[in-house]
């Protein structure tokens, strides 16, 4: 009966967050199959141990931080060594058939500006812009200092500014709220 | 000036990753999989997620602090409380009235070390590698340490040092008793040497006598001499000669076989020219053998007969045991100095270890660190 609560327990954590866990690790790894892979393992995992969850602690970081570990495994041990992703799974494969604001030539651009990115700085831009995590629980994501986390963000923020594909990138008047600038 | 736009990456991420369907049935996999998971057994093993407050990281740094420090300190006060002196030398510097109890442990391998038998004193012996070991008390029982050295042709060379303090009028008769030990123990007078100091020219009487006697009965006399006036100091030591005494009886062998073997040559040589030849090497052979021989000779001299020079003053002579007696402002000074000079050289003694310590600490740190990080990679991430 324990067991099948718990399982009852899974399956609300995927329909809660199957879905944008995939889509972080697609950000962070680059294609699909690999990210889906990965938030598999990373859930069944999470599960396994959900005992070390400590009372009191904040799910949503602990699960990040289960899905960018697993993520992390694989950049490190499998993905360096496999041949070369199938180019329709690529981050800079967006499809851009249809594209009559230009929305796809944005996010292809930023897209192949943060593959470029180590992965270590790739993970913080994607927990701070995409999975919107604050500073604080990014640090606890990836079990680092808030500093380290701010001064990784800081490091990114500079190289996406730097990145060939983003220096033809029209400003966009619609956001100045949070533009901020960077002496290159 | 290059411009970075959050609001812009936020949209560009999301337009990225939120296009694409998810794939069917992905999770009634898991579901499927955690189902049979959760029949066996396998014991979580990842520790809690909480953030690190450093309690556990502090606790790991102060063991290894520990482990550094015990494992450089222990070495070291070792080092300097065992008196491993290559002679094996033991000094004791006796009180007027020597009470209570002394031990000494001494671990040599290449030399023994007799028991000088002090008064109220006894001295504990462990000699790991001569295959002597004894418990010297009162002087009584060094005699089986001694015993135990002759054994198995062990050849132990004993010297020592006393210095008494006789009182006035006794240094003649002390002279004389001194002598009559050593010849009652079965030895004799090396040399003497004296000078009669007089009341008329405020000098003091002083001198000095060496006695020699049978290596067995050295204790014996050590024992007697310390009580023929005030013993303010007693040194001894022994030191194991038998390697050398049978790496010399050895060559002294092999030179008289090389001589044997010569001299059949030589009656079997008729030239004049091959006769002078080996005529020759029987010389160097013979030189050889002759000098070995002398070294022998002295060797089982020095072994068979061991040495004790008594220095004899009387009491009141100055030079027997300078002490500082200045008082007042005066004492203060020197004893400031002093331990400014023991601090100074305290610090300069801990540096090196104290270094080496920090640089262990820190590969320790390093090594903990890399391993700590490699096995929450190898754990695949939770906590």
């Amino acid at each position: 009966v324990s067991d099948a609560v718990d399982v009852d327990e899974l399956r609300t954590w995927l329909e809660d967050g199957y879905s944008s866990s995939v889509r972080t690790a697609y950000l962070i790894l680059g294609n699909r199959p690999d990210a889906e892979d990965a938030v598999q393992e990373s859930f069944l995992r999470a599960w396994k141990f959900r005992d070390s969850l400590a009372t009191g602690s904040s799910f949503k970081p602990w699960l990040y931080r289960v899905v960018v570990n697993t993520c992390n495994s694989k950049l490190r041990k499998e993905i360096p060594h496999r041949n070369r992703r199938r180019p329709d799974d690529d981050l800079d494969e967006v499809a851009m058939e249809e594209d009559p604001i230009g929305r796809v030539t944005l996010s292809h651009d930023v897209m192949s500006a943060l593959k470029d990115l180590p992965a270590h700085l790739r993970i913080v831009v994607v927990l701070r812009y995409y999975v919107d995590l604050s500073e604080h629980d990014i640090a606890l994501v990836i079990g680092r200092q808030p500093g380290t986390v701010k001064s990784r963000l800081n490091e990114a923020r500079r190289r996406l500014a730097l990145h060939p594909a983003l220096q033809s990138e029209a400003p966009d008047p619609t956001s100045n709220t949070f533009r901020k600038e960077r002496q290159s | 000036m290059t411009t970075f736009d959050e609001e812009m990456m936020t949209r560009a991420l999301r337009e990225a990753a939120d296009d694409f369907p998810i794939s069917e049935g992905a999770v009634e996999r898991i579901l499927d999989e955690a189902r049979d998971a959760a029949t066996s057994n396998d014991s979580p093993r990842i520790r809690a997620f909480i953030q690190r407050t450093g309690r556990v990281q502090s606790t790991l740094l102060g063991a290894a602090a520990c482990v550094v420090v015990l494992a450089v300190a222990v070495p070291l006060f070792n080092a300097e409380g065992a008196t491993t002196h290559p002679n094996a030398l033991r000094v004791a510097h006796l009180s007027p009235a020597p009470i209570g109890e002394k031990t000494v442990n001494v671990h040599s391998p290449a030399f023994a070390i007799a028991g000088t038998g002090f008064q109220n004193t006894s001295g504990q012996l462990a000699l790991t590698g001569s295959t002597i070991s004894g418990i010297v008390t009162n002087g009584t029982s060094s005699q089986s340490v001694k015993a135990a050295s002759l054994d198995g042709s062990l050849r132990v060379e004993e010297v020592g040092a006393i210095h008494l303090t006789v009182g006035d009028k006794l240094f003649q008769s002390t002279l004389t008793r001194l002598t009559d030990f050593a010849t009652t123990d079965g030895g004799f007078v090396a040399s003497t040497q004296s000078h009669m100091g007089t009341k008329a020219s405020h000098s003091y009487s002083t001198g000095s006598i060496v006695l020699q006697v049978p290596e067995h009965n050295f204790t014996m006399l050590v024992d007697q001499v310390r009580h023929a006036g005030l013993a303010t100091s007693v040194v001894t030591s022994a030191a194991d000669v038998t390697g050398q005494y049978v790496d010399l009886q050895a060559r002294i062998s092999a030179l008289k076989v090389s001589r044997a073997q010569y001299l059949a040559i030589m009656t079997r040589t008729n030239s004049i020219g091959g006769i002078l030849s080996v005529q020759e090497q029987l010389n160097s052979i013979q030189s050889q053998i002759e000098q070995l021989q002398g070294q022998l000779n002295l060797l089982n001299s020095e072994t068979t007969y061991a040495t004790l020079t008594v220095s004899l003053s009387e009491a009141g002579h100055p030079v027997i045991t300078p002490t500082h007696h200045a008082r007042g402002i005066d004492k203060a000074w020197h004893e400031s100095l002093h331990g400014f000079a023991a601090g100074v050289e305290w610090l300069i003694r801990i540096a090196g270890p104290l270094l080496f310590a920090l640089l262990l600490l820190a590969a320790l740190l390093l090594f903990g660190r890399l391993t700590w990080r490699a096995t929450e990679r190898r754990r695949g991430g939770i906590g």
